[in-house]
């Protein structure tokens, strides 16, 4: 039996408008989004990012703390290694990202910056630790 | 409708953006009684007497939102083809609020007075194969064009009473959305006919339910999950929502969800 990580699957308000944001604010690119307009993945390598409706939490027998802009950030980030994350954060910025915390650079040499998405959710802009230069 | 016997939800129909969850279908064979349980939802039902030929002296029947479980006694030949709105969508389809039909149901001659355009709904049918369609083509023509006629806000709320199962109180959901508890109570009321403790506990209700028939939790796993206090907490909501315990659930119709 082998077992490996493959979706963080944040569940949202509005798939679609989702999908918008992150293509606007972090630059992702859409791979799949179903007719239903209840589940979208985005392209993001070997570890799939993907929203699914809030609705879809009731169909599946869950029951989830929605996030919402004006609630606490989950106890939970999306972390997005970007080569640049100053202007990362720039243009999730000026997308509509809320602008939580600038891109410092951190005692072990690695500049990492805070917004919150369109539904509240915390995403990290971060540079690369595991290819440092 | 959620009853046992002959009830089929179709497999297509279903349509978020015309705020219809369900498109169903019910012959019975032979006489019983069919639970009702509350679900927070209602239904526009077409009922007619199942019989070779056309379909002649079709009922129109709008269920409100209820708060109690009650029997429909059927009779074999009897048919009901109905659509199952989804919360929030009521007052669209039907032209008044659901709140004045809390508990209650309107039948033939007092549901066309409140809503004349369901009088289109009883004119004879060929089979009751083709009730359904009608069914959604009614929808359809009171939704219009405008596929989304809920607004932002009521949408994310009655999202986050759904997605958390009942599970959060009033407040947090007004704080979570920047509103006082108060606003919360006047847009769950209006979208949905009931008070959003009454809402959230019957939500809360239909998810204890499938996690101890469908996910097969033990009482005491489904009591926890389902954010009841206790055991006894949910064998006693078991009991006012539906007059079942956890022993009798085979049999009843639960709310689905279809993508």
């Amino acid at each position: 039996m082998t077992v490996r990580f493959g979706y963080t699957i944040l569940y949202v308000p509005d798939v679609r408008e989702t999908v918008a944001f992150y293509e606007a604010a972090f630059g992702l690119t859409l791979r799949f989004v179903h007719e239903s307009g209840l589940y979208a993945e985005l392209e993001t390598g070997a570890v799939t990012l993907a929203f699914a409706g809030e609705e879809m939490a009731e169909m599946n027998g869950l029951a989830i703390r929605p996030q919402r802009k004006s609630d606490p950030a989950q106890a939970v980030e999306i972390a997005l290694i970007c080569d640049d994350p100053q202007s990362a954060w720039d243009r999730a910025v000026a997308a509509g990202a809320l602008p939580l915390s600038p891109p410092q650079t951190k005692p072990w040499n690695q500049i990492v910056g805070y917004v919150r998405d369109l539904n509240g959710c915390l995403v990290e802009l971060c540079s690369d630790m595991t290819n440092p230069n | 409708m959620r009853s046992s016997s002959g009830y089929v939800e179709l497999p297509t129909g279903a349509d978020p953006r015309l705020g219809i969850e369900a498109v169903w279908l019910s012959l019975a064979r032979q006489a019983s009684a069919h639970r009702v349980l509350p679900d927070g939802r209602c239904d526009i039902i077409l009922r007619f007497c199942a019989s070779t030929g056309p379909i002649k002296h079709i009922s129109v029947v709008v269920t409100g939102p209820t708060t109690a479980h009650y029997d429909v006694p059927i009779q074999p030949g009897m048919g009901f083809a109905g659509i199952r709105l989804r919360p929030g969508f009521f007052q669209h389809i039907l032209g008044f609020k659901p709140v004045s039909l809390r508990d209650k149901t309107l039948v033939d001659a007092a549901a066309i007075s409140a809503s004349p355009p369901l009088a289109t709904l009883c004119t004879d049918a060929i089979s009751p194969e083709t009730l359904p369609d009608r069914l959604i083509a009614f929808v359809r023509s009171r939704i219009g064009q405008d596929h989304a006629p809920l607004p932002g806000q009521t949408r994310r709320i009655l999202s986050a009473f759904h997605a958390s199962s009942g599970r959060l109180p009033v407040q947090d959901i007004a704080q979570m959305h920047g509103l006082s508890a108060r606003t919360v109570q006047r847009i769950v009321l209006d979208a949905t006919g009931l008070p959003p403790k009454s809402y959230a506990r019957i939500l809360q209700f239909h998810r204890a339910m499938r996690l101890l028939r469908d996910h097969r939790l033990s009482p005491s796993e489904a009591a926890l999950e389902a954010g009841y206090a206790d055991q006894a907490h949910m064998i006693h909501a078991l009991r006012r929502f539906g007059g079942l315990s956890p022993a009798r659930l085979a049999d009843v119709t639960l709310v689905t969800l279809k993508e």
